[in-house]
């Protein structure tokens, strides 16, 4: 699948500090891209290299097959919606205004229709005439992406889009993220919140400067913490201990009915070792993947990678 | 040209919640307008003598009375447009100025402080389209401001002035002075604090630059007419105009070079 965007061997450093060290990875469309990382560990100076606020000191920034430079930055930005850290409203305009003065930025050939179609999508009409001042945390993050959106990009940058917002914004906020995927966008997310991940990301790039992991969530899992699946069965579960063993099945927990077995691979091991066990005599209940939280992932890539 | 017009508009509609931002422009217009009228109307009504009985005034108004639209005036007439002409210099240059300087020295800063810079810089807006919107924006408040203050001059002049005293300032001379070169070196000022603005971490520093690279100019022109040193005949002012527009023009690419985004975005707190 052709990228949208590819980032290539990414290096800022402001004065002796690297803020973003040899950092590459590329994005199609309809994919999800989280940026983990702590605090100062690059994140916002990666997108800001991406959407041609920040030069690189190194390295590149290629967007649909152009690269981002001093003179293409004005005209690329046009293709990219940054949601900002801040929602950055001006609070004595109302909400219709801000919209307005962004559509009229974009250049775009009916900003009236624009901004009412963007009023009507993300629910506001009704908060359309306030001023932004007036709005609470979440309609005015609704109507900062409101305003990343207006352009319809094809590449969205989200910058912490759900840090501070009740759980009923944030949920609504993911919502709209998954359908941004569903209409093909390419979407980079850095964010704190690794809940957040968990549900929405396609691949996960952990960052410490240094770019420490990129992977999906399960393959980062499974690297770190191999993959395991649980089995209950009726009755004691290490009766069948030899059956895996003759599977294959080299690392299995017994607690009770239920027996937790290290696979060698994320997928394609778990039926055969349902056949061999059903055949055995078992019982099944239930078969579950056993997943490790994508914290203890996260947690644990930082720990193998020290700042 | 349309991303700088939505900008401008911007800055416009947020300056229409904020009224109190031109009370120290309309203070000053107000005193630009009277202290001429004080001194060739009011002293002289209250003391009980013309203006044309002191022979202060001699070499003033002969030299006035050369302008072709001066010459029928009497010699109070001539005395009374020498000093109305004169002291517009004051209106245009401060009038402008302070209408303008604290929006034009919050410019760049106040973005940047109520954090909406940065989706501003991630549109497609370039430097100079910013610079440009953000320059002339805070110039057309203080530039409206001044020809309404020209405007009310006007009619009191032809009110409380001797007659003809007010059909003799519009000559190119004053037109000139209060359409293109005032307009000009306010926008010089005003072009250096959204300069300063994008440069200092605190809009007063901003506001002080500005302010200093208009007034003490204004103010030495000022006293140079009045001492005799520079007599502002209509080929000195398109001269001045012209170097003006020059100099605008120059500043507008320094500014560019200097606008540092990457500096704004990631050093300023």
């Amino acid at each position: 699948m052709a990228g949208v965007l590819k980032a290539s061997h990414l290096t800022r450093r402001f004065g002796e500090r690297i803020a973003v060290d040899d950092v590459s990875f590329d994005l199609a469309p309809g994919e999800i891209f989280a940026l983990l990382g702590p605090n100062g560990a690059g994140k916002t100076t990666t997108l800001r290299m991406l959407a041609g606020l920040i030069e690189p000191s190194s390295g590149s920034v290629v967007l649909n097959g152009e690269t981002v430079t001093p003179d293409t930055s004005p005209r690329l930005r046009g293709q990219i919606g940054f949601l900002t850290e801040a929602p950055g409203l001006w609070d004595r305009l109302t909400t219709r205004q801000n919209l307005t003065v962004y559509a009229r930025l974009h250049g775009l050939a009916d900003p009236g229709r624009a901004v009412d179609a963007a009023l009507d999508l993300f629910d506001i009409r009704d908060r359309a005439g306030d001023p932004a001042a007036q709005l609470s945390k979440g309609l005015k993050q609704r109507v900062a992406l409101a305003r990343t959106l207006l352009h319809e990009p094809r590449i969205v940058l989200l910058d912490e889009p759900t840090a501070g917002l009740d759980p009923e914004s944030a949920r609504d906020t993911r919502a709209l993220i998954l359908r941004l995927r569903d209409e093909r966008r390419a979407i980079v997310l850095s964010t704190h919140n690794l809940d957040e991940v968990e549900r929405v990301a396609d691949r996960v790039a952990v960052l410490r400067s240094k770019l420490v992991a990129l992977d999906t969530p399960a393959r980062l899992r499974a690297r770190l913490f191999g993959a395991r699946v649980r089995v209950a069965v009726a009755g004691a579960a290490n009766s069948y201990e030899q059956v895996l063993h003759a599977a294959g099945v080299r690392d299995v927990r017994f607690d009770g009915n239920t027996m937790s077995i290290a696979l060698d691979a994320t997928d394609g091991q778990t039926p055969g070792l349902v056949r061999a066990l059903v055949q055995a005599g078992a019982d099944i209940v239930s078969v579950t993947p056993e997943e490790q939280p994508l914290e203890d992932v996260y947690l644990r890539l930082l720990e193998e990678s020290p700042a | 040209m349309k991303r700088i017009t939505a900008l401008m508009a911007k800055d416009l509609a947020e300056l229409r919640h904020s009224p109190g931002i031109f009370i120290p422009g309309v203070l000053t217009g107000l005193a630009t307008i009277v202290y001429p009228f004080m001194i060739a109307i009011v002293i002289p009504y209250f003391a009980g003598e013309r203006l044309s009985d002191s022979s202060d005034f001699e070499i003033a108004a002969e030299m006035y009375r050369l302008q072709p639209s001066a010459r029928a005036l009497s010699m109070e007439g001539a005395i009374q447009a020498f000093l109305f002409q004169h002291a517009l210099i004051f209106m245009v240059g401060l009038t402008t100025v302070t209408g303008s300087m604290s929006v034009a020295a919050h410019s760049v800063i106040g973005e940047k402080q109520a954090r909406t810079l940065e989706p501003l810089l991630a549109t497609p807006l370039r430097t100079s389209e910013l610079l440009a919107a953000k320059v002339v924006g805070a110039a057309v408040p203080g530039l409206l401001l001044m020809a309404l203050c020209f405007g009310i001059y006007l009619i009191a002049v032809a009110v409380f002035a001797e007659p003809g005293v007010w059909l003799s300032l519009l000559n190119l001379r004053t037109l000139s002075l209060v359409f293109v070169t005032g307009p000009l070196a306010a926008l010089l000022g005003l072009q250096l604090a959204v300069y300063a603005s994008s440069r200092v971490n605190d809009p007063r520093s901003a506001q002080q630059i500005g302010a200093i690279m208009i007034v003490v100019p204004i103010a030495a022109l000022q006293i140079a007419q009045f001492v005799g040193g520079i007599v502002l005949t209509s080929s000195i002012i398109v001269a001045v105009a012209a170097a003006l527009a020059i100099a605008n023009a120059i500043l507008l690419r320094i500014g560019i070079a200097v606008f540092d985004r990457e500096a704004i975005l990631t050093r300023w707190k």
